[in-house]
């Protein structure tokens, strides 16, 4: 059962980050979080050399608001990376679950679903040399991290503050499995309610 | 032993590449008095990354000295972003754009590059890490730098952040 009151922590808001992130086309200056209020002819300030790009943009809606609506239960939420490199989604898997328990969230499972290898075989020569060629291979390695019992605040927090850590060259794939209540009319059976038929139609 | 020198021969060559070597095998397998004569394609080596061995004179940096089959053991990735990843998009558009940015960067800090240019994307950002030598003055760097980061951020329309760490000389690993 949800609870009445909620107290909800209204970050700014990431477009397109709920639903898969993955490399954001430079294209679109929107996605950028905090440089909203830039026109296009002006590029932000130089950022410091070892900042992350979250710390420049100061949050200007960092408003604390209580509603009354609940909030959203999420049963399991499925944290995806994929990677070309092994040993980056080992220290980011490190990250993610050492943030989550810091944070209390209960984490379900963390396996390393099989590696996917695409391979191309292409002819060596320019012209003729039909039988020789050479094979490339492109390597995605994965890593899934299940969050169990989370409310949809805490998993907003937990995941803007994991994919503003992401390191280049990864992608994130986030699914979410909430929980709602069960409708009312469907709760009894309708044969219960009905008035006892004295005879069976026939 | 002609045996065993077949053997070696032939796991040497197939290590590089996928030919057919059945002809040159069944040449050294043939008994150590004769030699044949035999006519095969040409043994095309791969050519792909890798310096020609010369007599001991090519300095060679140690992004230059690995072959391409060590990216992942030896060799990190120049350019890291997430459109070759399975079930990812935009990686032609990717690569035209690290083609651009590493002529643009040969270009305007001419002469001044000690490695390969690493391009790595976070997000919306871009960030270019360059090792330089100290061939102008600092002054001059920093205006390099700073019209290199204003005029990539209006090409592709994102923030493009210039990292760079200079050195006295190119870093050598071994001769070639």
């Amino acid at each position: 059962m949800a609870a009445p009151t909620v107290l909800r922590r209204q970050l700014f808001p990431l477009a397109r980050i709920l639903s898969g992130l993955s490399h954001l086309k430079p294209r679109s200056l929107t996605v950028c979080s905090g440089h909203r209020r830039c026109a296009v002819s002006r590029f932000p300030p130089p950022l410091t050399p070892s900042a992350s790009f979250h710390t420049a943009t100061p949050l200007s809606s960092s408003a604390i608001t209580v509603t009354e609506e609940p909030d959203v239960l999420f049963q399991k939420v499925l944290v995806l990376v994929k990677s070309h490199d092994r040993a980056v989604l080992d220290s980011y898997e490190f990250f993610a679950t050492t943030a989550a328990q810091e944070l209390g969230i209960t984490v379900g499972k963390v396996f390393e679903p099989q590696k996917d290898i695409e391979r191309v075989t292409l002819l060596k020569s320019v012209h003729i040399f039909k039988n020789h060629r050479v094979q490339y291979e492109m390597r995605t390695h994965f890593r899934c991290i299940e969050l169990s019992h989370i409310t949809g605040s805490t998993a907003k927090v937990y995941l803007e503050y994991v994919q503003r850590n992401l390191p280049e060259g990864v992608a994130m794939e986030v699914t979410k499995t909430a929980m709602e209540k069960v409708p009312d009319h469907i709760l009894k059976p309708m044969w219960e309610d009905l008035p006892a038929d004295d005879k069976p139609s026939q | 032993m002609a045996a065993s020198l077949s053997s070696a021969g032939t796991v040497r060559v197939l290590l590089s590449d996928f030919q057919s070597t059945l002809a040159r095998s069944s040449l050294l397998c043939s008994s150590s008095g004769s030699r044949g004569l035999h006519v095969t394609a040409a043994c095309c080596k791969n050519r792909a990354a890798r310096t020609r061995v010369g007599k001991g004179e090519k300095p060679l940096t140690y992004e230059q000295a690995f072959h391409p089959h060590h990216i992942g053991h030896c060799k990190g990735w120049l350019s890291q972003h997430t459109s070759n990843l399975k079930g990812e998009e935009g990686a032609a558009e990717r690569t035209m754009e690290d083609v651009f940015i590493r002529k643009f960067m040969f270009g305007t800090f001419h002469g001044s590059l000690a490695n390969e240019i690493v391009l790595k994307r976070r997000g919306n950002m871009l960030i270019v890490c360059a090792l330089m030598i100290q061939k102008m003055s600092p002054l001059k760097f920093y205006f390099l730098i700073g019209y290199t980061e204003t005029l990539l951020s209006h090409f592709y329309k994102c923030p493009v952040k210039l990292e760079v760490q200079t050195l006295q000389d190119k870093a050598v690993y071994k001769y070639i």
